[in-house]
């Protein structure tokens, strides 16, 4: 394999599940940006970890989601159920806070970086193990009646709350769930990279993200994996003068898709469609 | 104690930048009915803007000001449509979508002024711009030039926009339909048409406040948007979305503590304590202290 | 304000409009003519806010017109309506609660600002508690007297033809009858109106002419004396 194509994979399946991340929230109309600060905060941890303290991947791996999890918790329970405008400035000032703190911090290495994270055998395998398991999880989720009932928040906020679920709880249970995933990116991509800088962890991630969610149809979990290869990979085969300007194209696309089909190019019906046709009659609509 | 008094000035100064900034964004949001977040950004974008017309006509500032404000009002009425495009297609969680429209945008002005202008560098306002000439000084108290301009003509743009919003035909039209947009509509108030109208008043704010900014920070940088666009968004949550009058107060709060920190501790130290500060805040009443919409 | 006197100032003709699956209204035509208060009768859901609304511009019809001095009102925008010389004032008055009396009556005129002293004293001389309260906010007045400022902005924009969409609705009953005394006196001024009620004997003593609204399709019509004495109209809607 060569290494270009090992670097696609790998990142490909990062911005997955970084996008998942998102998506998860956003059943209930929430942008939980928050995800990205924990992706810095995680990764960092688990990257000093690894080199100064001499931990096993495995074990940065389980501290990525607890520490994830625990963080995108206990914020939760403040924001749980507040509206989206609140959930994205949260969000966004964690993503500043850490920065400013992992900048002025020598012990993280700065502005100049971290450097030295130690290499891990196998972990392209580990990373997709990860994204199946991950979007493994996703998928019965959106199948439960949970699932549905936060996919009617899109349609009828009022009827999704009258069908009995707990708006707080169920906001809560999705946003620590894309806090463990933004952990695991985190990690993951600190060690396939093998160093960390802080300007990776900001706006820049939050756009391309945002961009993959939408392009490819914020109403399925599949809308992701359609996206984020192609907009990932597409700019690589560009020269790099070109490929300088890929949040700008990000930044167009994600306006484009917003004003001319908002439910970006997996649809639901699409996903029906699909399923029918796979698997003959389904029992229920997903 | 000097250096208190001497930041509580600068605070005002910067709190009525801020508060410039809110009333914009409520401005869009009560009567364009959408949240633009990258409102500040637009207006840093204008910052350069006027810085290259300034440097390419020699430091002309009656030429500079006209740019920004131009760039300003340009940006916001040429982005009007699609916003609109977006509120009017679907129902129910329309205003998300302006939201990450706004998102959208910011992040294009973001990465083009990290780019394409200045290759990436922060740009500096010649001293006379600036206006950073010591106007009186009282010991360690020094009240700029640049200063008194801030305050005067924010609090003048703050008296003019509450003066057009209660004294005018189309202040009445905006009241109208930031109270019940349907009934304003029956009333014959062409919503559409007045909402973009509200783009360009916002836009001519954005204008005066990328003056403002210019004559009191003497530069800018491309990440200077996101960080007042953070900190605006923050205070319009808390004193609670579409609070007109909220979000004069807060702003005001906002500058004078972020001015008081930067007195005491140092540079990005200080932001991240206005930011804590903003977080706790905002965690503990998440729809925001004095209530709002939504 | 009357010109000439009996003409159809409004015509419907066979309209149909549908919410969604809903049809709300199926090929109902009407009539109004200057000079004249008509009334639309009809229960919860029959289809008289639907009528009005659509003449107004806010609901797009699938069948049929809308004709105003014989133009075609139907695909216009609210606004060029309005403009055009019709007003209405909607169920539950509509006046914006958080804005000033004079603000509200104000907005009435908001397409045409001239002569704003003369219509303001026009307003004050029908309803001189409005001028009394002039700069208090509409949310401090009574229900009558919100009623009162409903109507007054109408007068506000010089209509031709002023529509009322439930005028009795949440009165008192003197306030009710002040009212129709009110409406009873501008139409002797010249005024003509179109007005929808459940409160059927009231409403119908003050008209001309009125039709029966069921289920979206008129089922009666005639002059106001003929639908008092009408058995179904008595049984049906004379309550209250």
């Amino acid at each position: 394999m060569s290494l270009a194509f090992y670097y696609f994979l790998s990142i490909t399946a990062i911005y997955i599940l970084m996008s998942w991340a998102l998506y998860l929230p956003y059943r209930v109309g929430q942008l939980h940006f928050m995800s990205i600060a924990n992706m810095a905060i995680c990764g960092y941890f688990g990257a000093y970890a690894a080199k100064s303290w001499g931990w096993p991947f495995a074990l940065v791996l389980l501290a990525a989601v607890g520490i994830g999890g625990a963080v995108a918790f206990i914020t939760s329970l403040a924001i749980g159920d507040a509206p989206c405008f609140t959930v994205v400035i949260v969000g966004f000032t964690y993503i500043f806070l850490i920065k400013t703190v992992i900048e002025n911090w020598d012990l993280l290495g700065g502005t100049m970086g971290f450097f030295g994270i130690p290499r891990v055998k196998g972990l392209l395998l580990i990373t997709y193990s990860i994204v199946f398991g991950a979007g493994f999880l996703i998928h019965r989720f959106d199948r439960s009646a949970l699932g549905r009932a936060a996919s009617a928040f899109f349609v009828d906020r009022d009827l999704a709350k009258s069908s009995g679920v707990d708006i707080k709880k169920l906001g809560m249970l999705l946003q620590t769930f894309s806090g463990i995933l933004g952990g695991l990116c985190g990690v993951l991509y600190g060690f396939l990279m093998n160093n960390l800088f802080p300007e990776f962890f900001t706006f820049g991630m939050v756009g391309t993200c945002m961009t993959m969610l939408f392009v490819g149809g914020y109403t399925t979990m599949w809308g992701v994996l359609v996206s984020a290869p192609l907009l990932w990979g597409i700019p690589l085969l560009f020269p790099p003068e070109i490929a300088s300007w890929r949040i700008i194209i990000y930044g167009v696309l994600l306006i484009a898709v917003l004003v001319i089909k908002p439910e970006g190019i997996i649809t639901r019906k699409l996903v029906y469609n699909a399923k029918k046709k796979l698997f003959g009659r389904t029992k229920r609509t997903s | 104690m000097e250096v208190f008094v001497a930041q509580v000035i600068n605070g005002l100064a910067l709190g009525s930048i801020y508060v410039l900034l809110v009333t914009g964004f409520n401005l869009l949001l009560l009567v364009a009915l959408i949240i633009h977040f990258s409102f500040p950004q637009v207006v840093v974008f204008s910052m350069y803007i006027s810085w290259i017309v300034l440097k390419a006509t020699g430091n002309n500032m009656l030429l500079g000001f006209l740019a920004g404000v131009g760039s300003s009002v340009l940006i916001c009425v040429a982005t009007a449509p699609l916003f609109q495009r977006a509120t009017r297609k679907r129902r129910g969680v329309d205003i998300n979508t302006t939201m990450v429209i706004s998102l959208g945008i910011g992040m294009i002005i973001t990465e083009l002024l990290s780019h394409e202008f200045n290759e990436g560098f922060p740009i500096a306002f010649p001293e006379n711009v600036a206006g950073r000439k010591a106007l009186v000084q009282f010991g360690l108290i020094s009240i700029s030039e640049g200063q008194v301009y801030a305050l005067a003509a924010g609090g003048v743009a703050v008296l003019a926009f509450f003066l057009i919003l209660y004294r005018t035909r189309m202040g009445r039209a905006f009241r109208a339909i930031a109270e019940d947009p349907q009934n304003a509509r029956l009333t014959g108030i062409p919503v559409l048409k007045t909402g973009i109208l509200s783009y360009a008043l916002t836009g001519l704010l954005g204008g005066i406040t990328a003056l403002l900014l210019s004559i009191l920070l003497g530069s800018a940088s491309a990440g200077l948007g996101e960080s007042v666009a953070l900190k605006v968004l923050a205070v319009s949550i808390i004193a609670g979305l579409g609070n007109l009058k909220g979000g004069l107060i807060i702003g005001i709060l906002l500058g004078v503590l972020e001015a008081l920190t930067q007195g005491y501790l140092s540079g990005s130290w200080s932001n991240a304590v206005v930011f804590g500060v903003m977080l706790i805040v905002i965690l503990i009443k998440p729809k925001g202290v004095f209530g709002g919409r939504l | 304000m009357v010109r000439n006197d009996g003409k159809p100032i409004l015509k419907i003709k066979d309209l149909s409009v549908s919410y969604g699956h809903i049809n709300a209204l199926k090929h109902v035509a009407m009539d109004v003519n200057e000079g004249e208060i008509v009334v639309l009768i009809g229960s919860n859901g029959a289809g008289k806010t639907t009528v009005l609304e659509t003449v107004l511009g806010l609901n797009r019809p699938d069948t049929g017109d809308v004709l105003f001095r014989g133009k075609s009102l139907v695909r216009k925008p609210v606004d060029s309506i309005v403009r055009s010389g019709l007003f209405l004032v909607p169920e539950g008055r509509g006046d914006f609660s958080s804005m000033s009396v004079s603000d509200n009556l104000l907005l009435g005129a908001h397409h045409n600002m001239g002569d704003t002293e003369d219509k303001f004293r026009l307003v004050y001389d029908a309803f001189p508690v409005l001028e009394e309260r002039k700069n208090q906010v509409a949310s401090t007045l009574s229900g009558g007297e919100r009623q009162m400022l409903a109507i007054g902005r109408a007068l506000m924009s010089s209509p031709e033809l002023i529509m009322i969409d439930e005028p009795s609705l949440g009165l008192a009953p003197l306030a009710v009858k002040g009212i129709f005394d009110i409406l009873a006196r501008l139409n002797s001024e010249g005024y003509t109106i179109l007005l929808s009620e459940q409160n059927a004997y009231k409403a119908l003593k003050c008209a001309h002419r009125g039709y029966v609204l069921e289920t979206g399709t008129v089922a009666l019509s005639g002059s106001a004396e003929e639908l008092l004495g009408k058995e179904r109209v008595r049984e049906a809607y004379l309550g209250a």
